[in-house]
This record gives C-alpha cells, sequence and structure tokens, in this order.
C-alpha cells in the first residue's frame, strides 16, 4: 500500500469511532447491541474526564472508500488498575477495515499502544477475546499474549443494570 | 454486632488499603505478588486522575482489634468503557477481613457500588471471579450475576512488561 497514519483520536473522529464500532459489532453479527450514541461517544471522550480513549488509522485522500472514508481503522482502550501492580493499560475494541487489512496497520495499532502503556507506566496491557476467535487469538499469541482465562481460571462476570437498581433500591 | 461505617477512602486509609490488598493476596496465596506500594496507591488514587476509587469499611474504636485497626473492609473499584453501551463500574478487589464476616459488611459494600453505578449512569458492574471460587461465585448470583464467560466464551488475555518493550521497540 497504503501509506497511512496513526494519530489520538479528536472530537470530530467521533461518527467515524462509532461506524467502525458498529462495523466490527456486525461481524459479531450483533450491531443492533450497539446502544451508544455519537453523544455519548463526545461527552464521554472528550469531556473533563475521558472514560476512553481512542487511537485512529487514518489513509489520505486518493486512498479513501468510495463513500469517502478515511479513518479506516481504530483501538479504544482505558486505564484499569491491579491491586498488586498498579496501573494496566486495557484494550477495549480494535478493528481495521476488511479492505484495509494485510498491510500492517493492525501490527502498527499495537505497536503504538504498547508504547503508550510504558509511556504511562503500566504493568502490562489486557483485552478478552472470544474463545472462538482463533484468527485474533493467534495474532495476539504471536506477540507473546498469554491466555489468563487458560492459566489462572479467571472467569469475567457481570451485574446487569435490572440487577443493581434492584440491589440499591433494598 | 457491630456497626460499621461504610465511606469513601481518603488519602489516610492508603497504608489500610494496602494491608488489605496484602491480606486478600496471603489469601490467595499471592502475598509476594504484591509489589504496589503506598506512594504508588496514594498517587495513583488521590493524584488529579485517579485510576481507581476505594469504598472502605470501618468500624467504631471500642471494636478495633488488637492492632488498632479501624478499616476492616474495602473494594477498590474504577470506570471502563463498553463500545457498544457506555460506560460501566468495574469490581476489581472486594475483601472484608475474617473476622467481620457474616454481619452484612459485604452485603452493603455491593449495595453501595450498585448505588454508585446508577447515579453514574454506568449500564452494568463488571468483576472477575476465579472459576475455583465457589463461595464467591454464589455470592454474586444470589444478587443476579451472570457468568459471561460461560454464556459468551470471553478468555482474558494479557500482554506482559517484557512482551510490550519488545513490540514497542520492533521496527
Amino acid at each position: 500500500m497504503e501509506q497511512f497514519i496513526l494519530r489520538n483520536a479528536e472530537p470530530k473522529d467521533v461518527s467515524d469511532i462509532l461506524r467502525l464500532i458498529k462495523e466490527l459489532a456486525k461481524f459479531e453479527e450483533m450491531e443492533e447491541q450497539v446502544v451508544l450514541t455519537e453523544k455519548e461517544l463526545l461527552e464521554d471522550g472528550f469531556g473533563e474526564h475521558p472514560f476512553y480513549h481512542c487511537v485512529v488509522a487514518e489513509v489520505p485522500e486518493e486512498k479513501q472508500t468510495p463513500e469517502g472514508y478515511r479513518v479506516v481503522g481504530f483501538a479504544m482502550y482505558y486505564f484499569t488498575y491491579d491491586p498488586w501492580i498498579g496501573k494496566l493499560l486495557y484494550l477495549e475494541d480494535f478493528y481495521v477495515m476488511k479492505e484495509f487489512r494485510g498491510y500492517g496497520i493492525g501490527s502498527e495499532i499495537l505497536k503504538r499502544l504498547s508504547e503508550t502503556a510504558v509511556k504511562c507506566r503500566c504493568s502490562s496491557m489486557h483485552f478478552i477475546v472470544a474463545e472462538w476467535n482463533k484468527q485474533s487469538i493467534e495474532f495476539y499469541k504471536r506477540r507473546g499474549a498469554a491466555d489468563l482465562s487458560h492459566e489462572e481460571g479467571w472467569r469475567l462476570f457481570e451485574i446487569g443494570k435490572q440487577s443493581l437498581i434492584k440491589m440499591s433500591a433494598k | 454486632m457491630a456497626s460499621f461505617n461504610l465511606r469513601k477512602a481518603e488519602p489516610k486509609d492508603v497504608p489500610d488499603i494496602l494491608r488489605l490488598i496484602k491480606e486478600l493476596a496471603r489469601y490467595e496465596e499471592m502475598e509476594d505478588q504484591v509489589k504496589l506500594t503506598e506512594k504508588d496507591l496514594l498517587e495513583d488514587g488521590f493524584g488529579d486522575h485517579p485510576f481507581y476509587h476505594c469504598v472502605v469499611a470501618e468500624v467504631p474504636t471500642e471494636h478495633q482489634k488488637a492492632e488498632g485497626y479501624s478499616v476492616i473492609g474495602f473494594a477498590m473499584y474504577y470506570f471502563t468503557y463498553d463500545p457498544w453501551i457506555g460506560k460501566l463500574l468495574y469490581l476489581e478487589d472486594f475483601f472484608v477481613m475474617k473476622e467481620y464476616r457474616g454481619f452484612g459488611i459485604g452485603s452493603e459494600i455491593l449495595k453501595k457500588l450498585s448505588e454508585t453505578a446508577v447515579k453514574t449512569r454506568c449500564s452494568s458492574m463488571h468483576f472477575i471471579v476465579a472459576e475455583s471460587n465457589q463461595a464467591s461465585i454464589n455470592f454474586y448470583k444470589r444478587r443476579g450475576a451472570l457468568d459471561l464467560s460461560l454464556e459468551e466464551g470471553w478468555r482474558l488475555f494479557r500482554i506482559d512488561k517484557q512482551n510490550l518493550l519488545k513490540l514497542s521497540a520492533e521496527e
């Protein structure tokens, strides 16, 4: 290719971020589950206290998609805290549009996140992967990722809104 | 018992928070893995941008243990972000000293966290539990918790510091 640049997301990127979130959800056959709006993404990511951070991959005008999109990949992350070692970087979403894969964009994004993690003095990067997503698992394992669910037997739990309301009303 | 009081942690609580973190780690036979210091906890929790929040449970003076502790339980949490629904409350550590269990302190802590989650407009609360920890799994399931690892097949991965350095140095 393919020149592309990676940069920190700005407020103007919010509609592209939502578009890519929906594309990734569609790939997981869950597009209707995305209830987040551009307004929320804007408030939550670019307000006084950002709840997430984004890196976006952008191609020059001559490489844009037929619809005119130049932002072709993104990673959403935030900082979490391990009570034994401190700050961690948590990779929440990571996606490159199908037609722009195979050019090293994903690798560059992961490299950039690694730099961010090291610079912010994070002990490691965490993320979850669906156990059926063999391709992603391989991509991460090639870069030294360890399956903590496998090694340490962790299971992710959720208490949903309804149960939270029930509990807080008791 | 036992009257007890729940409140937001303050900088002065940092030594107690670290003590309880180590006690919980000891219970998991991992006490030597706790590398965090009081200085880290202070900077990271009470600086300009807190990386975590804590709720502590304390008992009045007459109930203090011989060593004089007043803080006997805690929960550490922070906010995460789900790209489909937005803000979530993530419960990271949750521990009540053994001798103070059975009095509803854990339930009250969880209730307070639920209120916090609802007030800050979080869609849900997430946390991980070791699959071997049946007592905790049951505690959470009784309160409506769902095992997403079971339901949705999620597995938690880690890229550690060594590999991060390696990745960031790659050409």
